[in-house]
């Protein structure tokens, strides 16, 4: 019996030496530990041994058990082992092959333009009000200095809209309804709707008949208004150059030169150094350095006394500068009707 | 304005060009373009033709020997009209014409050439290329042809801006040239010989209305030779882009491009009784104006005008029968002023805009008239030997007293921000034109109407009182005379400061989160922005059946006539555009304004028209694109609906109703409104689009759509919502499959799954709905996962499966279901 066992020991690491994989393992236990298994057979014997030889048996098949059962346990860490290093070694996953994702959809560049700089402003302090785009002429026109007649109504070709519903103005056939040419009767109806100080961003659609290269119908503008007690024109530099400093970067510089509209007084252009080449000359500015990007100027004290502000009391400044140019030039768009054509492939690139 | 620097330099001392232009524009004169003529010409010289003879093999050439500058060239040449001795244009080997000929040196026919002779044409200076340019015999030999033409000047193009009508001439700039540098302004000397009668004996002059004529001034020159200008006079018109047409006329737009005052000559024996009327033109009246169009008149047009008709648009343009011609020997100058709205009115209603019209509706100086009529009678006497008769006819009703405007000399610190002494503002407004008139101290204590005037009136304050040059119609307030100041010091002379006082920071307003949270989203979906013209066509509109937009007056085109009252018009445009292109997948949104006509207004200051924000979206196409991962599907209704869900998450907004519709832009099997679930107000729809409007606009049948009324949805938005616990137990999961009836829709379903298992279902999540085999015809199968959860234990098999048998018997009960 005795040497029945250690043959079986031997038969046993022998076999289970050579096993490579969990199902063959498996097989060998069940072959050699099974109910039915080669240790059984042996033991199934023993019932016709004396005690004392019987015990003997006992302890030496336990033994031989142990060390079945330890060579099994080796023989399944090794088939793992050797699993994984198989599973390790196989075939790399092509990491070239894309995502699975959904693009995400692209802001417009106006829009994106649009906000970032009103959020400039908001970091100066300046509150967003807004005003309708179908406007009367007296907003738009008349408590801007402009009356009817003035010349510099030329500057802003304006589009007249068919409103039976509203009657005439006093002493003429004209309703006076308008597409607003500018952000800025945002101003009067602000102002006329409470009392300094005001400080107010006002973004905006506006119109004009012009459609070329660098005019479309439509466009887009901010419009800038701080009144209060005091307000000077050194204000109205440092603030629209601390703006400009934040919206194109420290390095940028401005400059103001004289100008006219007729509802600020004095009346400035501010240039921005070109953020293409930081001034040098090129292209986009067309070699000068500087681009022309905002209108400005201290509040006209015939448009405080259109809203009923005292100019004795108060002064202020306004500004307005045209989104979409803004935005064509940083993106350096040559034609600006592209904006508002909205070509899939032109919207995918910002 | 273009701007002749050597013609300005008649007036005042002047810099470099670059540096003019430099201090010019940072005045307020932006200087746009510096342009130098005579570049075109450089390596063109006067040379003299010294021999010239036949070419031995060309019956049409000629050789010649020229003159330029100590070396005598042989130049073959094609023309006839020189002879010997005359003075020419030589392109000199190397040079290049404005034409862009390259002169080399060539062999014509065996004659060696070395240069070109020029016509005008050649040179870019006429159109005449019958011949060569003869040049005037006085020219220098080898001096370049563009000094002898008069070209080598520098021309500036100046924006004047609107209200600056003063500085419209050359005087005018200089005026300001001479401010900036200091240097002294020279006034033109005027030579005027009065001869014979006197003018008042010849002419009457009458204005009917004084309101829209301000004065009016004549003078009469006689016996005067029409005929071509000097080329001194010529030159200047040209470098300044007026024609030259003869002696007289050129004299006045001579004054004008000098002086600024427009003026007009008639031919005083076309004047029908001697005798100017200025009145407003009758009904009926027509006048043949000098550029040939024949004009009827209307009551509204300020009309110059003899005994028995219109002879002139007063201010704008001159008529054709009283032109001064050839035959003219008898000339009455105009040089007036108009009201600027009168002048404005009628250029605009003619379209005529005029070198005269410009000024004129813009302001003119009403004492430059004498000056003017002396300065151009004179040059027309001098230049057409006639004579100028005794005085001036001036008919000026109502003399304009000069503009008294009051300066707070610590204002002007006040207004700019940085400190400038009162006698620095004094000199530049002297240096202006402005004269003081007075000035006074305000000693002791202000008054108490002072006080409340405001912190700027304070105690010792200096003011003066400026009398405006009439010529400066542009300066009513303190404001102008500061703006003034500061121009002329320049606006880099003032600081940079952040403003004063403390604003307030209002928080921002919830609409702006509410519209970041929803691009978000939608950005997340694959959206791509648009921005639209917010016109479109009222076609468009028809097709969508969407209400009548507010139509524009004046629009730039039909497709651009009404104000959109959907925003599909454009974003189904923008998808039948990138479709032309090729494009597989479209998915685009628009954040906008659309226009509703109509609204009663309660104040008349009211917004013509209610404007309300809408978002709105279109789909079509692949909804992944072809990839690797997954078979490619089109978009459908709930690629539509799951955007829509996704922007309602992202502003909280968790129960909305949507509904099937008839809405006539959409399909009708696919078509929902959107309400909000207390109001049952609607929010917006979506949907396929309809097959016919779709046909119609060009775009496919598989396009999806959604339209939102923004201000109301985030009135619905939850930005800030509380927290709620965290469920601490666990769900426990089970699959309720039932057979239901087609039309039964999911929300009746799932409400009632909700409503039944209350408390214990915590949500139903619809994972399946299918039709067909082997579920009977008319009947459909929809599967739910039901969560059933409790906040406060973990809930037992026994009252799960309870709520689990209810639900079902409900189901069946209530909506004809049956278990699957």
């Amino acid at each position: 019996m005795q040497d029945r066992l250690k043959k079986l020991i031997e038969a046993a690491r022998s076999e289970i030496s050579t096993a490579s994989d969990a199902a063959k393992v498996e097989e060998l236990r069940i072959r050699y530990l099974g109910k039915k298994g080669e240790l059984s057979a042996i033991l199934s014997g023993m019932g016709k041994l004396p005690p004392d030889q019987r015990r003997e048996l006992g302890e030496a098949a336990n033994s031989a058990k142990a060390e079945i059962e330890q060579l099994l346990m080796e023989a399944i860490e090794r088939a793992e082992l050797q699993k994984l290093q198989a599973e390790l070694r196989g075939p790399k996953v092509d990491v070239t092959l894309p995502g699975r994702f959904q693009p995400p959809g692209r802001r417009h560049p106006v829009s994106r333009t649009l906000e970032e700089i009103v959020r400039t402003f908001r970091r100066l302090g300046f509150e967003v009000a807004t005003g309708p785009e179908i406007e009367l002429d007296y907003f738009n026109f008349e408590a801007l200095n402009l009356p009817k007649d003035h010349p510099a109504r030329d500057m802003q070709d304006t589009f007249y809209v068919d409103a039976p519903w509203v009657a005439p103005e006093q002493g003429s056939d004209e309703n006076g309804v308008l597409l607003r040419t500018h952000t800025s009767p945002v101003q009067i109806r602000t102002m006329l709707s409470r009392r300094p100080p005001v400080r107010i961003v006002a973004p905006g659609r506006v119109y004009r008949r012009d459609s070329d290269l660098s005019h479309t119908p439509m466009f887009h503008q901010v419009e800038g208004l701080l009144v209060d007690r005091g307000v000077t024109m050194a204000e109205l530099k440092g603030t629209l150059d601390a703006w400009a400093k934040a919206f194109f970067g420290s390095e940028t510089k401005t400059r103001f030169r004289p100008s006219y509209f007729p509802f600020t007084e004095p009346s400035a252009d501010l240039h921005i150094t070109c953020f293409s080449c930081g001034g040098a000359g090129c292209r986009l500015c067309k070699m000068g350095g500087w681009i022309e990007a905002i209108g400005a100027g201290m509040v006209h004290p015939k448009v405080f006394e259109a809203v009923g502000y005292d100019p004795k009391q108060y002064t202020g400044f306004a500004f307005g500068m045209g989104v979409d140019r803004i935005a064509l030039l940083k993106y350096r768009i040559e034609d600006l009707r592209l904006m508002f054509e909205n070509d899939v492939r032109f919207l995918e690139q910002f | 304005m273009r701007i002749s620097v050597r013609w300005l330099a008649e007036y005042v001392g002047v810099p470099s060009p670059a540096d003019l232009a430099e201090r010019l524009t940072l005045a307020g004169f932006e200087v746009e373009r510096i342009e130098r003529p005579g570049d075109a010409l450089r390596g063109v010289v006067v040379a003299q033709i010294k021999e010239s003879v036949p070419h031995p093999n060309a019956e049409k050439l000629s050789v010649t020997k020229v003159d330029a500058e100590g070396s005598l060239l042989q130049v073959v040449c094609g023309a006839k009209n020189y002879k010997v001795g005359d003075k020419v244009a030589l392109a000199t080997v190397g040079a290049q014409l404005p034409n862009g000929t390259q002169i080399k040196q060539a062999n014509l026919r065996g004659v060696e050439s070395f240069g070109m002779l020029c016509s005008a044409k050649e040179l870019g200076v006429s159109e005449d290329a019958s011949g060569l340019l003869i040049l005037d015999s006085s020219a220098k030999v080898g001096t370049p042809v563009a000094e002898a033409l008069g070209l080598d000047d520098t021309l500036l193009e100046i924006d004047v801006t609107p209200n600056r009508p003063d500085a419209l001439s050359h005087i005018g700039i200089a005026r300001e040239v001479s401010v900036l540098t200091g240097q002294p302004l020279r006034m033109p000397e005027i030579k005027l010989a009065e001869r014979g009668g006197a003018a008042s004996e010849k002419i009457r002059i009458r204005i009917e209305d004084p309101l829209r004529c301000l004065r009016y001034g004549g003078r009469v020159v006689e016996d005067v030779t029409v005929g071509p200008s000097p080329s001194w006079l010529a030159d200047r018109l040209k470098a300044c882009g007026v024609r030259p047409i003869n002696n007289v006329v050129d004299v006045t737009n001579f004054v004008l491009l000098e002086m600024g005052q427009p003026l007009h000559a008639f031919d005083l024996d076309k004047v029908a009784g001697a005798e100017i009327v200025v009145r407003t033109a009758r009904p009926g009246e027509k006048l043949t104006t000098l550029d040939g169009k024949e004009r009827l008149l209307d009551r509204d047009d300020l009309m110059i005008c003899d005994r028995d008709k219109p002879q002139a648009l007063a201010g704008v343009m001159g008529g054709a029968h009283s032109e001064v011609g050839p035959s003219t020997r008898r000339v009455l100058l105009e040089a007036a002023n108009f009201q600027p709205s009168s002048v404005r009115r009628t250029s605009k209603r003619h379209g005529l805009h005029t070198e005269a019209s410009h000024r004129f509706e813009r302001g003119m100086d009403v004492n430059a008239i004498p000056g003017a009529l002396d300065r151009s009678a004179a040059l027309i006497a001098e230049l057409g030997r006639g004579a100028v008769l005794k005085g001036r006819v001036d008919v000026y009703p109502k003399p304009i007293e000069p503009t008294k405007v009051t300066l707070r000399y610590a204002q002007v610190s006040g207004l700019l921000g940085v400190d400038i002494p009162a006698e620095e503002s004094d000199r530049i407004l002297r240096a202006l034109g402005f004269v003081r008139a007075q000035i006074s101290h305000a000693a002791g204590s202000p008054t108490p109407s002072e006080a409340a005037a405001g912190p700027a009136i304070a105690k010792g304050e200096t003011r003066a009182v400026y009398s405006v040059p009439s010529f400066r119609v542009d300066v009513e307030r303190e404001e102008d005379l500061i703006e003034e100041v500061a121009r002329i010091r320049g606006y880099d002379a003032i600081p940079n400061a952040l403003p004063r006082g403390v604003s307030e920071l209002a928080p921002e307003s919830s609409e702006v989160e509410a519209e970041r949270r929803v691009r978000s989203a939608l950005s997340g979906a694959g959206f791509n922005e648009v921005i639209n013209y917010s016109f479109v066509s009222p076609q468009q509109l028809a097709a969508l059946k969407a209400p009548a937009g507010i139509a524009l007056k004046n629009p730039l085109s039909v497709e651009q006539s009404v104000m959109r009252t959907t925003l599909y018009a454009g974003l189904l445009q923008n998808l039948s555009n990138s479709l032309r292109h090729h494009a597989e997948s479209v998915r685009l949104y628009e954040f906008g304004r659309v226009y509703v006509p109509g609204e009663a207004r309660r104040d008349k200051r009211a917004p013509p028209a209610r404007e309300d924000l809408h978002l709105a979206g279109v789909l079509f196409g692949a909804r992944r694109g072809r990839t690797w991962t997954a078979k490619d599907e089109s978009v459908d209704f709930f690629d539509a609906r799951g955007a829509m869900d996704s922007l309602l998450t992202a502003l909280n907004i968790r129960e909305v109703s949507f509904e099937n519709a008839e809405i006539p832009a959409l399909h009708p099997r696919a078509a929902a409104r959107v309400r909000s679930p207390g109001s049952g107000e609607p929010l917006g729809s979506l949907g396929q689009l309809h097959p016919k409007v779709a046909k119609e606009l060009g775009v496919p049948a598989a396009t999806f759509v959604f339209e939102l009324d923004v201000q109301k949805l985030y009135a619905m938005a939850n930005l800030v919502p509380a927290y709620q616990p965290l469920w601490r137990y666990p769900p426990v999961l089970r699959d309720l499959a039932v057979v239901v009836p087609i039309e039964l829709q999911n929300a009746q379903v799932r409400k009632l799954i909700l409503e039944v298992g209350r408390p214990l279902v915590e949500d139903a999540i619809i994972f399946d709905v299918y039709t067909g085999k082997p579920i009977p015809e008319g009947r459909k199968n929809l599967a739910y996962a039901i969560r059933y959860r409790s906040p406060d234990r973990t809930l037992t098999d026994a009252e799960v499966n309870e709520a689990h048998q209810r639900i079902i018997e409900e189901v069946n009960r209530r909506l004809g279901g049956s278990l699957r």
